[in-house]
């Protein structure tokens, strides 16, 4: 079943087309990867899910119910974390969570039970300070934890990792694959290392249309790319490379980018016949950045 | 009703925790006491500068300070008790929305509407008990230096300006759901006062604006009569309510 569906679903802010066709459906209990350029409509997307911003055209459906800008019944499935969370920071992280649970309309003994055990998976049940001398990353584990109070079914997450450390970020990408489990994770991102972590699936947002759409690896096949590399031992050596191949483009002195498979045999010959030591001769495999890319047109 | 009240009590908390309440539990209680004190002072005050000022030829006749000179001094008062609290407490809306705290509270499902109405309710009944606590203790040193009786229609009067002060609340409200900042809120709740204040200028219109009901002096030595301000407390009372609808639809579709 889809968590989330999005249809034709069109954005814009004055002359500004921010989503112009949008489409793409997120299934349940998966860490779907919401990548863009900065300014792509992230962010406007995930707003527009939230009923916080009204979009122009297309339909939008949490667990099969419409959204209604302004009066959102459906948010009651959804957990948001933005990517910069702001609390009250009169209180402590356990009376926040109480007044989440209060205003989600949860039972009093399930909400503190459940705060503490979200407090305790984020490591902040020791904190009994209040919110004011929080730093990013420790809002950011009290932003999730906030957001999966309610048990939700689709969890959002706005950019959660961009401004953090790379402690801050394992530990941020490690509780979201951890509530994979409970929930389904749409989450938006630039960093295509944190995407490949932990994404079962992903969407590249590109001038508001969804340009590639699957699971990691779907994505790979697809726009898999042939070539091969090769390195070679003695920088000495790579005269014979080149003269042998012209059209190898040297990355270094001695590493080399072949841009087809077909001279596969030619290279391995020649590497065995001229007694040329090589490190290593490796097809190459797409990295998501260079699909990334090669599908905004870089 | 359950989430209402939970966004209400993190709005006292909010204003005890920040020391809003302290503030303005002091300044209220502050000119409450001032009211009797400036009146109690002024005839030895007048006794201290009498010699200079008959150097310069002004002679000055013994005053006589009664209750009504400490009243006069509270609805002298009370309106910049009433700006500081508006000063203060412009904010209350803009910035959570400025910060983006209201956003967590509006996507776990807490209705705008409630919103709106909690803060609201929080203003009122924090204007509610600074107001009346100053009130109070101007009425309590009145008791003891002399007689509340020479007041006419004293409790008609305070309700009528603590409406006022309601319906300015209102407006904080109503410009907070129009304007993202506060200089906007101040702008609109200000202007809204000085519109009401020109109106009050055409006679035909004296009688229904709500800035009759700052007219506590004419009911207090029995200018005017209780009668006199009912057209201007439904008035009012009818803006309150308006002012509320009109900042929920507004609300309700604002970008967030």
């Amino acid at each position: 079943m889809d968590i989330l569906q999005i249809s034709h679903l069109k954005k814009s802010f004055g002359e500004r087309g921010v989503l112009r066709d949008l489409s793409f459906s997120v299934p349940e209990h998966t860490v779907f990867g919401f990548v863009g350029q900065n300014g792509a409509g992230k962010t406007t997307t995930m707003k527009i899910i939230l009923g916080l911003l009204e979009k122009d055209g297309g339909d939008v459906s949490v667990c099969g119910e419409n959204i209604c800008y302004g009066q959102t019944t459906t948010n009651r499935y959804i957990g948001y974390l933005p990517d910069v969370p702001e609390f009250y920071t009169f209180m402590t992280p356990l009376e926040y969570l109480h007044f989440c649970g209060e205003i989600s309309g949860m039972d009093k003994r399930k909400t503190d039970k459940r705060s503490k055990e979200l407090l305790t998976m984020v490591g902040l049940s020791e904190e009994k300070r209040r919110i004011n001398g929080f730093s990013r990353g420790m809002k950011q584990r009290l932003g999730i934890a906030q957001a999966l109070l309610n048990e939700p079914k689709l969890l959002i997450c706005d950019e959660p990792t961009s401004a953090l450390d790379p402690v801050g970020r394992k530990e941020i990408l490690d509780i979201l694959v951890a509530a994979k489990d409970r929930t389904t994770v749409v989450f938006s991102t630039h960093i295509l290392s944190d995407v490949e972590r932990i994404c079962d699936e992903i969407a590249f947002l590109h001038e508001g249309e969804i340009v590639l759409h699957g699971t990691i690896n779907e994505v790979k096949q697809r726009h898999k790319s042939t070539g091969f590399e090769l390195e070679i031992e003695n920088v000495g050596d790579a005269a014979k490379i080149t003269n042998a191949f012209p059209f190898a483009k040297p990355l270094s002195a001695s590493h080399f980018l072949f841009d087809s498979d077909e001279s596969v045999d030619d290279v391995m010959r020649l590497l065995m016949e001229s007694h040329i030591p090589f490190l290593r001769l490796e097809k190459r495999e797409p990295s998501l950045e260079s699909l990334f890319l090669e599908v905004i047109g870089k | 009703m359950k989430t209402f009240i939970a966004f209400l009590k993190k709005e006292w908390t909010e204003q005890i925790r920040t020391g809003c309440v302290t503030i303005l539990g002091i300044i209220f209680v502050m000119f409450g006491i001032m009211n009797p004190a400036i009146a109690k002072l002024t005839p030895w005050m007048m006794d201290l500068l009498s010699d200079s000022l008959a150097e310069s030829g002004m002679i000055v006749t013994p005053v006589e300070v009664n209750a009504l000179t400490s009243w006069t001094q509270f609805y002298k008062n009370i309106p910049i008790a009433l700006i500081i609290f508006v000063l203060i407490l412009c904010g209350t809306l803009t910035s959570e929305c400025q910060k983006g705290t209201l956003v967590s509270v509006l996507t776990k499902g807490l209705s705008r509407a409630k919103v709106i109405c909690a803060k609201l309710t929080s203003l009122m009944l924090l204007w509610t008990s600074c107001y009346w606590i100053c009130y109070a203790v101007t009425y309590a040193y009145n008791v003891y230096f002399w007689d509340n009786s020479i007041a006419n229609s004293l409790g008609i009067a305070s309700l009528a300006y603590y409406l006022f002060g309601l319906w300015v609340i209102s407006l904080i409200i109503l410009c907070s759901s129009f304007s993202s900042a506060n200089t906007g809120v101040l702008l609109g709740t200000g202007g809204a006062c000085v519109i009401a204040y020109l109106l009050s200028m055409i006679p035909k219109m004296q009688l229904y604006t709500p800035m009759r009901l700052t007219e506590s002096m004419p009911l207090l030595t029995g200018v005017i009569k209780p009668g006199d301000v009912v057209w201007a407390t439904a008035v009012t009372a009818l803006l309150i309510g308006a002012n509320t609808v009109i900042a929920v639809l507004v609300f309700n579709k604002r970008k967030i």
